[in-house]
């Protein structure tokens, strides 16, 4: 198997990393009816799994779950998922050769192994579902001709999905079908009635490739996404300890103040989150995060190009067949840093205080999210797909660090994830590091506008605010949330 | 006279530029228990709060403690609502999560809690098998929270409560969703505990109190007016008027869309368990298109089980043999196809309901069955919508946040919204909670309008005096199994 995006030529390699189209509701009247009384079958009981079949089932569509026979004789968490909500379970040989669509929502690691388990029993002319592209695109997986092949993906956690679902919503969804897999034309109606099924159709669905789906999905979750978040909480929370500030106090700001602070980006993009602070104080935001751009900036662009050239996805393959070996280390390390290690101290934060007193986070968070925006558009991938890969899901990430800190976070996020997030952090602190000696406590710990009477220039003012307001990340961004404004807000301070 | 043990000098409490407590003043004495009441918004829960400690008071409100009680120096008071986190201290709950089965448990169970709660307070534990006793929660220790119902809820505050034993109780609406039997023992260990030196306050609308209560207070415009029990229940009685109901709008006043004249509901020897505990045991059931049916069982029985598998928020209704508007489930239909042609209101839908949207979103959303509005509902839903609201009075909360009105406000919405596409199916599972008593008459002569046209009734109410009179049959579930079905009319 070789790389699928480096088999193509460069004008098909744009082709496909520009699919991009969002779209209407009018598009999906025809309901769940192309997948109607079909056999659905899916491989993996996970959140993802378990959430989206509850979901279809309920959307009157016939759903079961194939699992390895050891999965089944050990009666673990994925037999116990599927048969305590009542769903028909069975092994791969039972199950698949009468499935009409088969949807693999394992892990990434194992797709290789399900993929090559379940195609030799699927019957001519079914449907393979993926809800991530890494298999096909990176691995260069080739899937039997007769089948069609195509991907949904929901943004979203697996329990979001389904507690969306459940109050008559949905959560975004990107869909996709493979150019070299739709030998009868089928996939994109039977994608949209997947894209029904679990609801996704109601909080705005964009057509994607899985080309613009792998290459934007790594991009945003090695760099804003979990990689500057790691690199962003350790270095604040290192900085106010060096300064004496209270430990407990100070691991509380960081684990609750990145969920504060992204759930203004979540409601308002970069502007609302900006907006939270005084004028003084956005102005100091602004020149920071400025600066943090610069110096930020050929770190995000290298990581860019080793997805695009297949560089990153050869190396993380390398540490698979090597059995993890640098994922374990870095994982290990990451639970001995000493945020990881200080309780989140007994004391009241407010919410403004969160913004307030670590102005630093704020710049950390638009910097990042411009940045990982900005490159993802410069490579190719289209403005809608940037968005939902950067500021669309650095909310749902911040809120497994308020969760349990970033052993949580990279327990929640893929194996994949994960190993990109150390590759960008490992990168990002020495990157940092001059610009660290020069930051004190007004950037993070203390109020930055303690002692200030709050004067600013007007021209200086207005000169931010347009910078900040006409950013790309906003235009595109204020389209795509009116599609998801009814979404609840996610808080655990 | 003895000692104050509350002191209220000149509160003011606003909201909104609204004047909730004007210039309020209170004095409550030692050996005073206290009945507040008052209509919904007249501010009663600001009250209680503002005696507890809430911030932003403007206005005196001093405490006098008995040093030389045994009981802990404080004012505790027991909200209207219930919350509980789980495991990793968040609160993200969603509607039927507690009926999906996932392999890792999300929250603690209640004996977990209790442990947790016991003591972070230095309580005793030898005390607390009492409470549990009496409220009958022996059974449910090694339940998870996410598994009690909101009744079950209700119970876990209130044994808390008890059990941390305070100087000064406030209770607000504790009563609600509890059976007749946990309110009557409820009263009881209420007085046993006045015995042995605590002091209440109980915001309630409720007849049967527990004994000790001896003073009244009620709120209106914004001022206490004190009286006692025999006057306060007298002068209650006047003024409970037989009100005539308004013409109910036109659009309410058809035959329900789709009027099915086949089976509603059938169930044929239906169970449900979660692991090794049986919730429902062999259940049949029928229930005819037009047919008004009372339900009834103690908390815990498995009523809301039961509605849960009728109103397609229960996973388990794939395994079962059972019949929803003559097709049989699992059948190819979609829950919203389910939903569509049922109107339903249950404590727990109001707990999980979105709070962000306004009184009229929430109205509009009976359209759609969501939980919050996600489209635009064109004109016509638009007109129905803005008469309903008349209709039920909220005219001037049009666009007020739910989460920003007292609970009978929003129940009061969430009413209008359970009947506002005039459904085939009514399920209306404790409907008038946190309503009073004027109101409660009301919504249910309402309800009898509306049945007149051939609407399918499922009630479940408490008390037999505050029941819709349209009704004709009952069914009572105990320990998860049918005890009874009858028709009311012969058995009167």
């Amino acid at each position: 198997m070789s790389n699928y995006f480096n088999t193509l030529p460069l004008r098909e390699k744009l082709n496909q990393l520009g699919v991009c189209d969002f779209m209407e509701s009018s598009e999906f009247l025809d309901g769940v009816n192309a997948l109607k009384g079909k056999k659905l079958v899916i491989v993996g009981c996970g959140a993802q799994g378990l959430n989206q079949g509850l979901n279809l089932r309920d959307s009157g569509l016939d759903i079961s779950y194939a699992l390895r026979q050891e999965a089944i004789d050990g009666k673990r968490d994925s037999w116990k998922n599927a048969t305590e909500n009542n769903f028909n379970v069975g092994t791969y040989e039972q199950l698949i050769p009468s499935a009409d669509v088969v949807i693999n929502l394992t892990p990434d690691k194992q797709h290789t192994a399900v993929v090559n388990a379940v195609m030799p029993l699927m019957k001519q002319g079914a449907t393979l579902l993926y809800s991530h592209g890494f298999n096909i695109v990176e691995e260069g997986m080739q899937i039997r001709k007769d089948i069609t092949v195509i991907m949904v993906a929901p943004k979203c956690p697996g329990s979001e999905v389904r507690a969306e679902y459940v109050r008559g919503f949905g959560v975004p969804t990107l869909i996709a079908v493979h150019p070299e897999n739709d030998p009868e034309g089928k996939g994109l109606e039977q994608a949209k009635a997947y894209c029904v099924g679990t609801g996704g159709h109601r909080a705005g669905v964009l057509k994607s490739s899985f080309v613009a789906e792998v290459k934007s999905d790594l991009m945003g979750e090695q760099t804003i996404l979990c990689g500057l978040l790691q690199t962003g909480s350790i270095l604040s929370f290192d900085k106010m300890i060096e300064k004496g500030i209270d430990a407990g106090y100070a691991s509380k700001l960081v684990q609750y103040g990145v969920e504060v602070i992204t759930e203004a980006l979540k409601q308002g993009g970069i502007t609302a989150m900006m907006d939270r602070l005084s004028n003084v104080a956005k102005i100091k935001a602004f020149e920071v995060s400025e600066e943090l751009k610069t110096i930020m900036r050929p770190l995000f662009q290298k990581h860019q190009d080793d997805i695009m050239s297949g560089e990153f996805s050869r190396i993380m393959m390398e540490d698979w067949a090597a059995g993890d070996k640098n994922l374990l280390a870095w994982r290990a390390a990451t639970g001995e840093t000493a945020f990881e290690k200080t309780p989140a101290g007994n004391v009241t934060i407010g919410e403004q205080e969160y913004f307030d007193n670590n102005l630093l986070m704020v710049a950390f968070v638009r910097a990042g999210v411009e940045l990982a925006f900005e490159t993802m558009v410069e490579a190719g991938i289209k403005p809608e797909s940037a968005y939902y890969e950067s500021l669309h899901e650095t909310p749902l990430i911040a809120n497994t660090i308020a969760r349990k800190k970033l052993f949580e976070m990279n327990r929640v996020i893929s194996d994949t994830a994960e190993y990109g997030c150390y590759l960008f952090d490992h990168a990002c602190k020495p990157l940092l590091a001059d610009f660290m000696t020069r930051v004190d406590t007004d950037l993070v710990g203390k109020n930055f506008n303690e002692g200030k009477d709050g004067a600013v220039d007007n021209r200086a003012l207005i000169a931010v605010n347009e910078v900040i307001r006409t950013h790309q990340v906003e235009l595109v961004g204020a389209e795509l949330r009116k599609a998801m404004t009814a979404m609840k807000s996610i808080k655990t301070a | 006279m003895s000692d104050p043990v509350v002191h209220i000098t000149n509160l003011n409490i606003k909201y909104h530029q609204k004047v909730v407590l004007g210039d309020m003043n209170w004095t409550i004495r030692r050996k005073e228990h206290w009945l507040l009441c008052g209509k919904s918004g007249s501010g009663k829960t600001t009250l209680a709060k503002a005696i507890a400690g809430a911030d932003h008071v403007y206005g005196n409100v001093e405490l006098h403690f008995d040093a030389e009680s045994a009981l802990p120096a404080k004012a505790l008071y027991v909200a209207n609502w219930y919350q509980f986190k789980d495991l990793e201290g968040q609160s993200n709950f969603y509607y039927q999560q507690r009926y999906n089965k996932q392999a890792v448990e999300v929250t603690a169970t209640v004996n977990a809690e209790l442990e947790a709660y016991g003591k972070k307070n230095g309580l005793n534990f030898s005390s607390l098998d009492r409470i549990i006793d009496a409220l009958g929660y022996a059974a449910l220790l090694d339940s998870a929270l996410i598994q009690l119902s909101s009744g079950e809820h209700k119970k876990l505050q209130l044994v808390k409560a008890l059990w941390f034993k305070p100087q000064l109780l406030i209770l607000d609406q504790p009563y609600n969703g509890l059976d007749a039997a946990s309110r009557k023992n409820l009263n009881v260990l209420i007085d046993e505990f006045v015995g042995a030196g605590l002091q209440l306050i109980l915001i309630s609308n409720e007849r049967d109190l527990p004994s000790c209560i001896n003073r009244v207070a009620e709120i209106r415009e914004g001022q206490i007016h004190e009286s006692n029990l025999e006057e306060h229940q007298a002068s209650h009685k006047m003024t409970i008027k037989e009100e005539a109901l308004k013409p109910v709008p036109a659009f309410l006043r058809d035959f329900p869309v789709a009027y099915n004249a086949c089976g509603i509901i059938r169930m044929i020897d239906v169970n449900i368990s979660y692991g090794d505990k049986q919730v429902l045991k062999d259940i049949n059931w029928e229930v005819n298109a037009g047919e008004k049916w009372l339900l009834q069982g103690h908390n815990g029985s498995g009523k809301s089980t039961l509605l849960s598998l009728i109103s397609g928020d229960h996973p388990q209704a794939y395994s079962n043999n059972f019949y929803l508007f003559g097709n049989k489930r699992g059948s190819g239909e979609s829950i919203w196809d389910i939903k569509a042609r049922i109107g339903l209101i249950s404590p727990e839908l109001h707990w999980y309901f979105d709070a962000s949207a306004t009184v009229w979103q929430s109205i509009v959303s009976g359209f759609y069955d969501s939980s919050g509005l996600f489209c635009d509902p064109g004109a016509t839903k638009k007109a129905q919508a803005d008469e309903l609201l008349s209709y039920f009075g909220l005219d001037e909360y049009k666009n007020t946040l739910m989460n920003k009105l007292p609970l009978g406000k929003q129940r009061l919405a969430l009413l209008a919204r359970t009947i506002i596409k005039n459904p085939e199916l009514l399920i209306l599972d404790e409907p008038c909670q946190g309503l009073d008593h004027q109101q409660t008459k009301h919504f249910n002569k309402l309800v009898d309008e509306l049945c007149k046209n051939g609407t399918t009734l499922i009630y479940v109410g408490h008390f037999e005096s505050q029941l819709p009179s349209c009704i004709e049959k009952k069914i009572v579930l105990e320990n998860g199994e049918v005890k009874l079905i009858e028709n009311r009319l012969e058995s009167v």
